[in-house]
C-alpha cells in the first residue's frame, strides 16, 4: 500500500510547477507519505491542510452543498489543493503560474484511486 | 524549582499556553514539571482533577523515559491515546534547564497532527523564555506534595 501512496505523490510531483504532495490521514492530520520541496514542513502541512479540508467540508455540508471533494487555497506565493481520498486527504502544493487545470485533474484522479 | 519562582513562571507561561490552546484547539492543557508541580493549566474545572492528572502525568513521564532507555528506544517523543470521543497527548517539553510535561486532551475539533505541530511551537516558545534559561534548584521526591500544592495554590486559588 505504501508503494501505491509513494507512486501517487511521485507522479503528482512530476507535474511542472508542483512543489510536492502529501497524503495524510484525514482525521488524525498525520502525514502517511510525503514528497516535498526543501523548506516545506510536511508534518505541519499535513496537519493544517487536513484540518482545513475537514472544516471546509463541515461548511459545505452546513451550506447544503453536500460533500466536498476538493479545496483550493490561493496565496501570494502559490496554490494548495486538498483532495478527498476516502479516509485520507491528498495535498498538492503548486507554485504561482503552475497549470492548475492539469493539477486539479491529476489530483482528483489520484484521490479517486486512493479512496 | 523554588516556591518563589512559581508566580513568575506561571505568568511567563500564560501566553504560550493560551496560544497553544487557541491554535491547536485542544480542550484541556496542563503543563507540569517532572515532580508534578503545576505550571500552567487550561480547561480543568476542579482542583482535584488537576492534582490527579499532574501526578499521573509525572509518573507516566518517568516510566516512559525509563522504558525508552531500557529498551534502547532512546529519547521518548510522546504518548497518544485515541479514545472514542476524546484523545490524550502526553509529551516531554524540553527547555534549556528543565524537562516539563505537556498533557493535552482534545476531541474531533482538533487532531493528533495539529497538536503535534503546535506542541513543537510551544516547546520553542517556552525554551526561548528567559525564565527557562537560568538554572534553578530541582525538586526532590521529598518535596513532591509541597510543590504540587504550591502549583495548585498559584493556578487555582478559587478552586475546591
Amino acid at each position: 500500500m505504501s508503494e501505491t501512496f509513494g507512486a501517487v505523490v511521485e507522479q503528482l510531483s512530476r507535474i511542472p510547477g508542483v512543489r510536492g504532495a502529501v497524503i495524510a490521514e484525514k482525521d488524525a492530520g498525520v502525514a502517511v507519505v510525503q514528497e516535498l520541496a526543501e523548506g516545506v514542513n510536511g508534518n505541519a502541512l499535513a496537519a493544517l491542510a487536513a484540518s482545513l479540508f475537514r472544516r471546509t467540508a463541515h461548511a459545505g455540508r452546513a451550506s447544503g452543498f453536500g460533500a466536498v471533494s476538493l479545496v483550493q487555497l490561493e496565496a501570494a506565493g502559490g496554490h494548495l489543493l486538498a483532495v478527498e481520498a476516502g479516509e485520507l486527504v491528498l495535498v498538492v502544493v503548486a507554485e504561482q503560474g503552475a497549470q492548475l487545470g492539469l493539477i486539479r485533474l491529476e489530483a482528483a484522479r489520484a484521490g479517486k484511486s486512493l479512496a | 524549582m523554588r516556591r518563589t519562582d512559581l508566580p513568575r513562571l506561571v505568568e511567563a507561561l500564560r501566553e504560550p499556553i493560551a496560544t497553544f490552546v487557541r491554535e491547536s484547539r485542544v480542550r484541556i492543557a496542563l503543563l507540569v514539571n517532572g515532580a508534578g508541580q503545576v505550571l500552567a493549566q487550561h480547561g480543568f474545572t476542579h482542583r482535584y482533577e488537576v492534582m490527579n492528572v499532574a501526578s499521573l502525568a509525572a509518573a507516566a513521564h518517568a516510566s516512559s523515559r525509563a522504558l525508552a532507555e531500557l529498551t534502547g528506544a532512546g529519547r521518548w517523543e510522546h504518548l497518544h491515546h485515541g479514545g472514542a470521543s476524546r484523545q490524550l497527548f502526553l509529551a516531554p517539553l524540553r527547555t534549556p534547564v528543565d524537562e516539563l510535561i505537556l498533557i493535552a486532551i482534545f476531541d474531533a475539533d482538533s487532531s493528533l497532527g495539529l497538536v503535534q505541530v503546535f506542541y513543537e511551537a510551544l516547546e520553542q516558545d517556552v525554551a526561548a523564555l528567559p525564565e527557562f534559561k537560568a538554572a534553578r534548584h530541582g525538586t526532590d521526591q521529598a518535596n513532591f506534595e509541597r510543590d504540587l500544592e504550591a502549583g495548585l495554590e498559584v493556578l487555582s486559588p478559587d478552586a475546591e
